[in-house]
């Protein structure tokens, strides 16, 4: 009896003391979200668009709309690239100490990311909760319905764990993610572009520019279009060669029968020199892969099916190529990759390249390079592309790569929403500014504007002015003409690498991989495997009659070397600053 | 005495081209990027630990290692424990379809790993073991086992009968004899066998990589994070390739002894 009549207080104490404690710990977890936040905030992402205000209710927001989330452990992966590694190292961990989840965010290299992508799409099973995935597979995303559009979610089930700020309007890249349905299939994190890249210094020497105009009867400066940027080529591998006693060449690319040769032409070469429709981010009817759509329905890729990419346009593209590596490039060059020759320019005896990625700006300019003077500033400056001889006003210029997070249907809910916060957190305007200056690789407007970048801009050979410029829409992704870009993209080096080598010419080179392409089309249509705007291949019919047509594919030139056209890159910035 | 000196330089010059690639290696890894991709040194100019601490202080790296370390144990273990017995099996007894059997065995290492992909995917996914070390471990013993069995196979065969006959007139039971009698006799090709298991395990990388993702991930796959848009980080892989060289190594030291003797009694 005693013992019965003791033991309710004793419960009823230590439920006290229980209840008590319950508060004082609940009081102290929701201090450890915002203490966390305080403490991110203040020491890792001072640099923002937001003040530090905004910033705090930012993260409170994310503290509050994770808290059903808490305890979970998602996986996301990407490929590597210093944007990247600062979400894996520095923004995983923040994400995880403000909000309660904690985010495995795995780098491996981007074919292994396709790789698991295309499994996961493939077996319907869950590998990773999201996806950083080059928005070049827009086309394929939205034909296979493997997806969740960010537009549905944002409208759906993922409502109540849209950020409010957001933004999406600040986004520069949203154009690229979008499917022709007008459904936002991907959310950007990181861009870069590909760009003209030059040594600013050697244009601007006297006794070069006077030796240039002697020759060829115009000013050395920018190039306008392929002419001008041969004739530079010319000018410094063949008349110059040397420059303070170092061997110099006018130009640098790859050529080695490798995977990453596919990229140097699937990443938009072919729109550079003018094959394609117009129309932005990419041609309509035809994109710069050559491939006609209808209706969304891509209709064929060779010339007798309506397309371009075995057309006069390509071909032309293919020869500049090839031509211009025999003679003006490094004579290693041919038998470089995408990586080996990526460092060469920093080197300090390379002119010019056409084709230069803006990933590259961070090794350009370090300090004791060759290609940057002492006081840091870079000798060398990026500027838009020159365009081929069958490029028309209204076209794309160039590529940009636009690495976004993807959601598949496969991932399972709860993990799928918690990962889109942690994406969401990735691009908030707390954290972007910062995430910009470690990668350089802008996704908001506000960024760009910023006065940070503003400072910064001196250092970077001309990366912010570009992104600032009205230029920038010409520089696009990959588009949705393309269906299944793993399964074309793979097509492209094999062939492209005949024309390299000389085992075939570039006619035949691109003969061979339209009809490979319109090959595996075929198959997709056949299988019946894209529920929305699957390939449906024309019948192929005498070449003439689509060359005869208005648009791509465009008929042969008369004269393929129009008259050399050059602008001073101080021209260029101003014609810029004044469009802004 | 001068056809032993040739020999010697024979064998330096072999030694030599044998390890250039290895020595180029371990030079790449304590160089910085800039002197690899600016020119030819021989040696490092400017002497760089970074791309090792880069390694040990980033659990994302040293899990790879860890990772890799133990389903390459797992894998071994399990190879040794099915593969005797089986190995016993086939060299005491006759049973209907034996030779078939031993043939067939290795009807696995017909095809290359890469066409069990996706098979192996989708049943380790649907049964829960996607990205775990025990599913690389069994994918793994598919490989090693067969050819394990056909290794021990070789041993056992050379161990007269008469010793089974003997321990059991000894009094010895079967576990006893096996144990205690049977295994310190052929322990060269149990050194030999682990040694091919452990070497498929460590390098083999489509599977491993195709079955993991994040906790179970092999170095394999997390080496392929040096290769970027922005290219490739030289110093970081060559300091990473190093590492994965040690545990062969230390496999190779330990083993040696049997290896030399397994390789001149077994069938391999």
């Amino acid at each position: 009896m005693f013992k019965n009549n003791k033991y309710p207080k004793t419960l009823m104490l230590s439920a006290a003391i229980g209840a008590i404690s319950m508060g004082v710990s609940l009081q102290a977890s929701a201090d450890q979200y915002s203490d966390a936040a305080e403490k991110w905030v203040n020491n890792s992402f001072e640099r923002s668009t937001l003040s530090e205000k905004e910033q705090m209710q930012e993260m409170a927001w994310f503290t509050k709309a994770a808290k059903q989330f808490r305890g979970m452990e998602i996986n996301v992966v990407s490929e590597t690239l210093a944007t990247h590694e600062y979400e894996s190292n520095v923004l995983a961990k923040a994400f995880a100490e403000i909000t309660g989840i904690k985010v495995n965010h795995t780098l491996i290299q981007e074919g292994d990311v396709i790789e698991k992508l295309q499994t996961q799409m493939q077996s319907g099973r869950n590998i990773y909760d999201a996806y950083v995935n080059d928005s070049d597979l827009i086309g394929t995303h939205f034909r296979y319905g493997k997806v969740v559009a960010i537009s549905d979610m944002i409208a759906g089930d993922g409502k109540d764990f849209t950020l409010p700020t957001l933004d999406l309007d600040d986004f520069i890249g949203l154009d690229f993610t979008t499917g022709p349905d007008g459904k936002l299939y991907q959310l950007p994190t990181q861009q870069f572009a590909n760009l003209y890249w030059f040594r600013a210094d050697w244009f601007e020497r006297a006794d070069l520019k006077k030796q240039f105009k002697e020759i060829y009867g115009y000013e050395l400066g920018v190039p306008v279009n392929w002419s001008a940027y041969e004739d530079i080529a010319e000018f410094f591998t063949v008349y110059v060669k040397e420059i303070d006693g170092e061997k110099v060449y006018g130009h640098m690319d790859y050529g080695k029968k490798d995977p990453s040769l596919g990229w140097r032409f699937t990443d938009a070469w072919f729109s550079m020199a003018g094959a394609g429709d117009k129309g932005l981010p990419n041609g309509l009817p035809v994109d710069e892969w050559g491939i006609r759509v209808e209706d969304c329905h891509p209709v064929g890729s060779n010339v007798s099916r309506g397309g371009a990419t075995n057309g006069p346009a390509a071909v032309y593209a293919t020869e500049k190529y090839v031509d211009w590596m025999e003679k003006y490039a490094p004579p290693e060059a041919t038998g470089m990759t995408f990586s080996e020759s990526g460092p060469v320019p920093a080197q300090g005896h390379i002119a010019q390249q056409i084709f230069w990625y803006t990933a590259f700006t961070a090794s350009m300019i370090k300090d004791g390079l060759p290609v940057v003077n002492e006081d840091g500033s870079p000798k060398w400056r990026m500027a838009p592309s020159p365009h081929g001889p069958y490029w028309e006003e209204g076209m794309k210029l160039g590529y940009q790569d636009v690495g976004s997070w993807t959601f598949m249907k496969s991932t399972p809910e709860k993990r799928r929403l918690a990962a889109w916060l942690y994406a969401q957190f990735t691009v908030s305007k707390t954290v972007s500014l910062e995430k910009t200056i470690a990668g350089l690789t802008p996704i908001r407007e506000s960024d760009i504007n910023s006065e940070e970048m503003t400072e910064m801009a001196p250092k970077l050979g001309g990366l912010v002015e570009f992104y600032r410029s009205p230029a920038r829409v010409q520089w696009s992704p990959t588009g949705t003409n393309v269906p299944d870009y793993p399964k074309l993209a793979q097509l492209w080096w094999q062939y492209i690498a005949q024309a390299a080598s000389g085992e075939a010419t570039p006619q035949e080179a691109l003969d061979g991989l339209a009809d490979a392409q319109d090959n595996v089309m075929a198959r997709l249509e056949r299988a019946n495997v894209q529920p929305n705007c699957g390939p449906k291949l024309n019948k192929p019919r005498d070449p003439q009659y689509w060359l005869d047509q208005p648009g791509a594919p465009k008929p042969k030139l008369a004269n393929e070397k129009p008259q050399g056209e050059t602008i001073a890159y101080k021209e260029l910035l101003k014609t810029w600053d004044n469009a802004r | 005495m001068r056809q032993t000196r040739s020999k010697n330089i024979g064998i330096i010059i072999y030694i030599l081209l044998l390890l250039t690639p290895v020595y180029w290696l371990l030079n790449m890894s304590f160089k910085t990027n800039r002197e690899i991709l600016g020119g030819l040194t021989f040696w490092p100019k400017n002497f760089t630990l970074d791309n090792y601490v880069v390694i040990f202080t980033d659990p994302s790296w040293y899990n790879g290692y860890l990772n890799s370390m133990a389903y390459v144990s797992i894998n071994v273990v399990i190879t040794l424990l099915v593969a005797l017995p089986a190995a016993y099996a086939f060299s005491r007894y006759k049973f209907a379809g034996d030779k078939h059997l031993f043939f067939w065995l290795l009807s696995n290492r017909m095809a290359p790993p890469a066409v069990f992909l996706l098979p192996f995917f989708q049943l380790y996914s649907s049964i829960g073991l996607f990205d775990t070390y025990i599913a690389v471990a069994l994918a793994h013993c598919l490989f090693n086992v067969p050819l394990a069995v056909w290794i021990l196979e070789g041993f056992m065969k050379g161990v007269p009968r008469e010793y089974d006959e003997m321990a059991y007139i000894d009094g010895y039971s079967f576990p006893k004899f096996f144990i205690k009698v049977f295994l310190p006799m052929i322990r060269s090709g149990i050194g030999v066998t682990a040694f091919f298991a452990f070497m498929f395990s460590w390098v083999e990388l489509l599977l491993a990589r195709t079955l993991t993702s994040v906790d179970a991930q092999p170095i394999g796959a997390i080496m392929t994070r040096t290769i970027g848009a922005s290219g490739i980080d030289w110093g970081l892989l060559a300091a990473a390739g190093v590492l994965t060289i040690i545990p062969g190594v230390l496999v190779i030291w330990f083993v040696r002894n049997h290896v030399a003797k397994g390789f001149a009694l077994g069938r391999v």
